[in-house]
């Protein structure tokens, strides 16, 4: 019994020590995170090509600075809480064309309905589909910094609102408060309900 | 009493923030399901294919950030192998200088040096300084090893040239003209200078 538990003991990794072997391998690192941070950044920005650029930039500086995390949140938490001052950064120096005037070069998701796994969705539905994520597209373009970033970490990346909190910097009734207001203004403009 | 979910207890479900007792209600109820589900899928289709997406863009962008990415122990390992090197040629250039002075006649390799006009190798040896006495005997015999060599050389060209005068057809050839009474040389190196006059 004693030698089982031991035996435990020894497997089990702490969890900076088990984050920071994963922030070791680039490689894995890119090939897991990328998709998902990419998003974050392309619409939070409005720039698909920037967005690349930032998101490269995002993985440069989580792994130089590996050695800082402390585990204290997920890697996705981390990644994203790094994504989101480089887009403050930008911002800031307003290098890159904010959404309204990002227009002519709008991400266009348009192709990528039809590489929804066909098995899932009929073609009436990922015609819907894509409806459904123009009307959000759209309605994002119209929400502050804020709301938009916080509604892409609830909405895209399924980030629980305490996450959000740690992640944004800001107390997490603030973080419903945006919430409910990009809430409020998506539903509007897909459904008109508000 | 009407108990069905309002818009902002739909939003607060949305947002994973609904009380317990509207939860309740929700699983008894179909109506609230529809419009929950309804609120949810324009959400839920804006994430599958923004993921795809991104994921299809992921796919055709070169892994690149593996080459760009330098990991710290890389460039240390870069400086300490430069200052290395910055501290052997600073050792090893003195050494040498030093065993240049001490054995000048090494140090001071004959020079060969071709001749345009003539075509032929000529042996130039200019020591800087005069040998030693006790290493004469040795200087000389090398001397002598490298003007035959050289000898062997001058020979081994003029047969190049001779065989490949032998091989060039001259246009003038096909009218049985010889325009200046020997045929040129390829190279030109050994053809005697002709008087244009």
């Amino acid at each position: 019994m004693q030698l089982a538990l031991d035996a435990n003991m020894t497997n089990v990794q702490a969890p900076a020590e088990r984050c920071s072997s994963e922030l070791d391998d680039i490689d894995a690192l890119v090939r897991t995170y990328r998709p998902r941070l990419l998003r974050f950044v392309t619409f939070s920005i409005g720039d698909a090509d920037l967005a690349e650029s930032i998101t490269q930039d995002c993985f440069l500086k989580a792994y130089n600075g590996r050695e800082k995390f402390r585990g204290d949140c997920s890697v996705n938490t981390w990644l994203t809480s790094i994504a989101l001052n480089l887009i403050r950064d930008q911002q800031r120096l307003q290098k890159f064309r904010f959404w309204r005037q990002a227009r002519a070069t709008a991400i266009d998701v348009n192709d990528a309905a039809n590489f929804l796994p066909s098995h899932e969705s009929s073609a009436e539905a990922r015609i819907l589909a894509r409806e459904q994520t123009e009307q959000v597209q759209a309605a994002l373009v119209n929400l502050s910094a804020n709301q938009r970033a916080i509604f892409l970490m609830r909405f895209a990346d399924d980030m629980d609102l305490s996450e959000i909190a740690q992640t944004i910097s800001m107390p997490i009734n603030t973080v419903k408060t945006h919430l409910h207001r990009a809430l409020k203004a998506v539903r509007a403009q897909v459904g008109g309900t508000h | 009493m009407n108990n069905h979910l309002s818009e902002d207890q739909i939003d607060d479900l949305l947002i994973g923030d609904l009380a317990a007792e509207p939860t309740a209600h929700l699983s008894s109820c179909e109506s609230c399901r529809t419009r929950v589900a309804a609120a949810e899928a324009p959400i839920a289709s804006f994430k599958a294919v923004s993921l795809a997406w991104s994921e299809r863009r992921s796919a055709t962008l070169p892994p690149q950030l593996v080459r760009t990415a330098s990991p710290a122990w890389h460039r240390h390992a870069a400086w300490a192998a430069t200052a290395s090197a910055v501290l052997l040629v600073g050792i090893a250039v003195p050494m040498a200088k030093q065993a240049a002075r001490s054995t000048p006649v090494a140090a001071t390799a004959p020079l060969a040096k071709s001749s345009a006009q003539s075509g032929v190798v000529t042996a130039s040896v200019q020591p800087a300084v005069q040998p030693q006495p006790a290493g004469a005997r040795t200087v000389a015999a090398s001397y002598s090893s490298q003007d035959e060599q050289i000898a062997r050389d001058n020979r081994m060209l003029q047969a190049i040239d001779r065989e490949l005068d032998a091989s060039v057809q001259s246009p003038a050839d096909a009218f049985g003209i010889d325009p200046a009474g020997s045929r040129l040389t390829l190279h030109g190196r050994n053809a005697p200078v002709q008087n244009l006059d």
